[in-house]
């Protein structure tokens, strides 16, 4: 357990997510693998880390990634011809393409927001509480009568969407290699808890 | 194997279940023996801690909200954290020739263009004429940088125009056609300013772009990456004041005014991917994103079908790779290709 090595590995490449997943779904023609991939990248990240901490972590990110998507285009031989010549005219513009987004704290918050708001309602309830209002899970689950147990699980529900909203963003909504189509009601409709 | 999504399952469970603050030994001990079993799982919950950690922030948003009421999705955006919202979920001010700001959407400005003062093209073109400074153009596709006698730099998107004159009180551009980005050198005694049709722009040390539209000969898109830039309406009859646009910004003027949008959907630098080559949609609607390939490349798009330049698409792309857009666009959408010479038609299929 490393806990300085973890708190390095959220701020200096865990923050390059947005960037990241739109850069592989920009490549790779199946999103549906696309968090799968970046999945295997922070593997390959972290466990180079551990052996000695990448100069510039966010470089070391996306040659990882590159790296990745190469071998699997080599051992499947099943991705299309385009996005196989895509990938070696990218192979200079890894930092061009991802440029440092210079949000300000605003816009971040934004951005937060808008994800908590996507949460289906009762999971938003529970954050709201537990976030805002600060309330411990005990007083959330007093507060609207339902177990702990309960108020875990929905918990549990929200801090995954709100990754996915927040950090990764759905490959789907940020498109890519297989342009993806996207209504504004498809977006911003609620799910069933 | 496990999934990544069993994983992910796993890893938030626990970030959940530490949030209780009631972690026995045991559950400690479960805890960190989960986490040594796979870098996988230890990955997964550190992504997942700092996302919950990260939600503390919405904290901002509890200002003004009573206690034990959970607002409805949108309504903290009256938070003082956030400032308003317009309808359309983009905050925009129109500046109306009364000089009344008003809140208003951002497709009010397609109106505001059609507004055209002629007697200001008559004006423009006089000046023109007595410009003697160099010019500088690129062709459609090609991006090129200039730097000026005062150190500024220009880099000038696809089939654009420029002409320069510099004296001892002002930098003096005129952006004839299309579109530029400006890194200005600082010299606050030699103000820099862009002219674009009736609209000038006016900055001092920043960063920014103005572009022009082909076909909305009025209207100017003004981008600031950094600093700030001043744009002052047309010296019209109706006396507007001038607007600041700061870093971050995007405004839109026009003969009727000036549409400041402070927070755009996107951040600014998202608007500017030109300068590395590239073009980057999100959830834009087909027409639109032909429309700007269109002006990096000799081969043009052709939508016909209302339907089809409606769809909406995300991604990035080069500019000048219009072949693999249409490819692309061919494979995931009912849509036919047929190729024309120089004209790439696409219909519904």
């Amino acid at each position: 357990m490393d806990e300085e090595l973890d708190n390095w590995f959220a701020r200096e490449v865990l923050s390059h997510e947005p960037a990241l997943v739109r850069y592989l779904a920009r490549i790779w023609p199946r999103h549906h693998e696309v968090h799968d991939l970046r999945q295997e990248i922070y593997i390959r990240v972290y466990e180079a880390a551990l052996r000695s901490r990448p100069q510039n972590p966010k470089s070391f990110l996306f040659t990882t990634a590159r790296h990745l998507m190469v071998d699997r285009v080599r051992r499947e031989r099943v991705v299309s011809i385009e996005a196989t010549a895509d990938l070696d005219a990218l192979n200079v513009l890894v930092d061009e393409i991802s440029p440092e987004h210079h949000t300000s704290a605003r816009q971040d918050l934004r951005r937060l927001a808008d994800a908590f708001d996507m949460l289906p309602v009762k999971c938003r309830d529970v954050v709201w509480m537990r976030k805002v209002e600060e309330l411990s899970q005990r007083e959330v689950a007093a507060r609207i009568g339902i177990t702990e147990g309960a108020v875990e699980k929905r918990i549990t529900k929200g801090i995954r969407l709100l990754a996915e909203l927040y950090y990764g963003g759905d490959a789907d909504d940020i498109g890519g290699a297989t342009a993806a189509a996207r209504t504004e009601t498809e977006h911003g409709k609620q799910n069933a808890d | 194997m496990e999934s990544r999504t069993q994983i992910e399952e796993t890893a938030a469970r626990w970030v959940a279940r530490r949030d209780r603050k009631d972690l026995s030994q045991a559950d400690e001990q479960e805890l960190a023996a989960w986490l040594q079993a796979s870098i996988a799982h230890r990955v997964a919950f550190i992504r997942l801690d700092s996302m919950w950690r990260e939600a503390n922030r919405l904290k901002a948003l509890g200002a003004g909200v009573g206690v034990g009421v959970v607002p409805a999705p949108g309504e903290w955006q009256r938070s003082p954290f956030l400032g308003k919202k317009a309808p359309q979920g983009r905050p925009v001010t129109v500046q109306t020739a009364s000089g009344k700001p008003r809140n208003r959407p951002v497709v009010r400005l397609r109106v505001l263009a059609a507004s055209v003062l002629v007697g200001a093209i008559a004006v423009g073109t006089a000046w023109m004429m007595k410009s003697a400074g160099p010019a500088y153009q690129t062709h459609v596709g090609s991006i090129e940088g200039v730097t000026l006698a005062d150190g500024s730099r220009v880099l000038l998107n696809t089939d654009s125009k420029i002409r320069v004159e510099i004296s001892a009180t002002e930098r003096r551009i005129q952006l004839n056609r299309g579109e530029a980005f400006f890194d200005v050198a600082k010299d606050p005694t030699r103000p820099f300013v862009v002219v674009a049709g009736e609209q000038r722009v006016v900055a001092v040390g920043t960063k920014f772009s103005v572009r022009r539209f082909e076909h909305r000969s009025d209207e100017v898109q003004v981008v600031v990456t950094e600093g700030r830039v001043r744009m002052e309406p047309p010296t019209s009859a109706v006396k507007l004041p001038p607007v600041t646009v700061a870093a971050g910004n995007i405004a839109r003027g026009s003969g009727a005014g000036v549409l400041l949008d402070a927070q755009p959907e996107r951040p600014v630098d998202e608007y500017l991917t030109w300068r590395t080559g590239f073009l980057m949609f999100r959830a834009t609607p087909l027409a639109e994103a032909a429309a700007e390939f269109n002006r990096y490349n000799a081969t043009k798009i052709v939508i016909d079908d209302a339907a089809v330049g409606a769809v909406r698409i995300g991604g990035n792309f080069r500019s000048d790779n219009v072949e693999v857009f249409v490819r692309l666009v061919e494979r995931s959408f009912p849509v036919r290709v047929e190729r024309h010479g120089e004209r790439i038609v696409l219909t519904a299929n």
